[in-house]
């Protein structure tokens, strides 16, 4: 008997991960919100204490448009060369 | 254009076959029928498009979802060929964007896609709109329903524990489809709401996050038997700013219709009374003030507007037993959409 796979196979173009950073000092640090109830305090918060400890400038919040949905290849393209790394969270 | 699928040589024996998709992981924990080719053939020959054609893609993981993987699929649930133009349709309108069925899929929130049918297609394929109209008998009902779940775990991998993040789940999980009953519904039927031509039928997606009964056997008045529903709609485990469906028992339609109600003045009453005050709202916990700001209501009502509660018809003659659905988790993170079934309407 042939049976049929009922699984499938992603067809989508490779992704790499971005080089890792060798240390934090004066970075500028991203931040992308996805909107979820104290998201926003939870990143801001974070973003400070690796301020304090690192050094590097704050940008301004990103968000997504919806929690539960990719963020919008747009809002990446925008955020990727303008920090080192960027934070991004769940805060409920 | 997607790739063929593997072909898996198993032993002539139906048992066995049963106990190998049980190996490969591909069942919903149920047995499934398994997926031999020519089953398959017949099941993609009642769609017109080419196999390979890309019905929906999933954004979070780039997967995509043919004609012929879900003919695969819903051989496995036990569909019927003549079930399959249905189960193209739930996944287009499942597909677009504001459904969102990632989310909804992937989410503690556990809800579950709720696929009404409404129109022709309800006879034709002898689907179950009438008695024990949410519970097992129908294979339709049953089929197609677990045809979507069976799609999102074996095509969209959405598995339970990894991508399946649910906290407690919903028995719908497994299997969440119904009709609408069209012969002692007063009111438009949802496919005539929906501005499809006559004759033409639809499907109505809508993740759902469980099952409400609602019971009113003594209420004789529109107003009583909408209070009931309206209390439901708001307790305070489910009120958000999120859509509902409600289906209406045949008794219950009987005296909301006797008394001259459109289906109009239900979905305004039920806004209107589905509601909590803000100070019951803090108390629990649930207050948000942005979504307070953005409904513009005094208290906190279910849903942005009367068009956000869907109101539909089914179940059996006898019992004063409606239902009331909410929509997955706290907020509009889904939107319900509708498709036609089997006629591409703007093509």
């Amino acid at each position: 008997m042939k049976l049929l796979d009922p699984t499938v196979v992603a067809n989508c173009s490779p992704n790499y991960r971005a080089p890792a950073l060798t240390d934090l000092k004066n970075k500028t640090i991203g931040l992308l919100s996805n909107r979820k109830l104290n998201a926003d305090l939870l990143l801001q918060e974070t973003a400070i204490c690796l301020q304090q400890r690192h050094g590097g400038r704050i940008l301004k919040m990103a968000h997504k448009l919806n929690p539960s949905a990719p963020a919008p290849t747009e809002t990446l393209t925008n955020l990727a060369p303008e920090c080192d790394y960027l934070l991004t969270a769940t805060g409920d | 254009m997607a790739a063929r699928p593997n072909i898996h040589e198993v032993d002539d024996d139906l048992l066995s076959a049963i106990d190998y998709c049980y190996e490969q992981g591909w069942t919903d924990g149920l047995p499934v029928v398994p997926p031999e080719a020519s089953r398959v053939a017949a099941m993609c020959a009642m769609e017109g498009r080419p196999d390979e054609t890309v019905l929906v893609h999933h954004p979070a993981t780039g997967l995509a979802l043919t004609v012929h993987a879900l003919g695969i699929n819903a051989v496995m649930a036990g569909c019927l060929p003549e079930y399959f133009p249905v189960l193209i349709a739930a996944f287009e309108a499942m597909g677009k964007e504001r459904f969102n069925f990632h989310g909804s899929t992937a989410s503690t929130g556990g809800s579950a896609p709720l696929i009404i049918v409404s129109g022709p297609v309800v006879d034709e394929i002898g689907m179950n709109a009438g008695v024990n109209l949410f519970g097992p008998g129908n294979r339709a009902n049953a089929t197609i329903g677990r045809a979507v779940r069976l799609t999102l775990m074996n095509v969209f991998r959405m598995i339970p524990g990894i991508s399946d993040k649910s906290t407690q789940g919903n028995p719908g999980k497994y299997s969440f489809c119904i009709g609408e009953r069209n012969d002692v519904n007063p009111w438009p039927s949802l496919t005539e709401e929906q501005g499809y031509p006559d004759g033409v039928s639809s499907v109505t997606v809508f993740a759902g996050a469980g099952f409400c009964n609602v019971e009113n056997h003594g209420g004789n008045s529109p107003e009583s038997i909408l209070d009931s529903v309206a209390d439901s709609m708001a307790n305070y485990g489910c009120i958000s700013l999120g859509q509902s469906i409600v289906v209406l028992a045949p008794e219950h339609v009987k005296i909301i219709a006797a008394a001259g109600w459109s289906k109009t003045d239900v979905q305004e009453y039920l806004f209107v009374n589905a509601r909590r005050p803000v100070d019951g709202m803090k108390r629990v916990g649930k207050f948000v003030d942005g979504e307070y700001r953005k409904q513009g209501q005094n208290d906190m009502h279910r849903g942005l507007s009367a068009s956000d509660i869907l109101v539909t018809v089914g179940g059996g003659d006898a019992g004063g037993h409606s239902a009331f659905i909410p929509s997955w988790s706290r907020s509009r993170g889904s939107i319900m959409q509708h498709q036609a079934i089997g006629v591409c309407i703007d093509c």
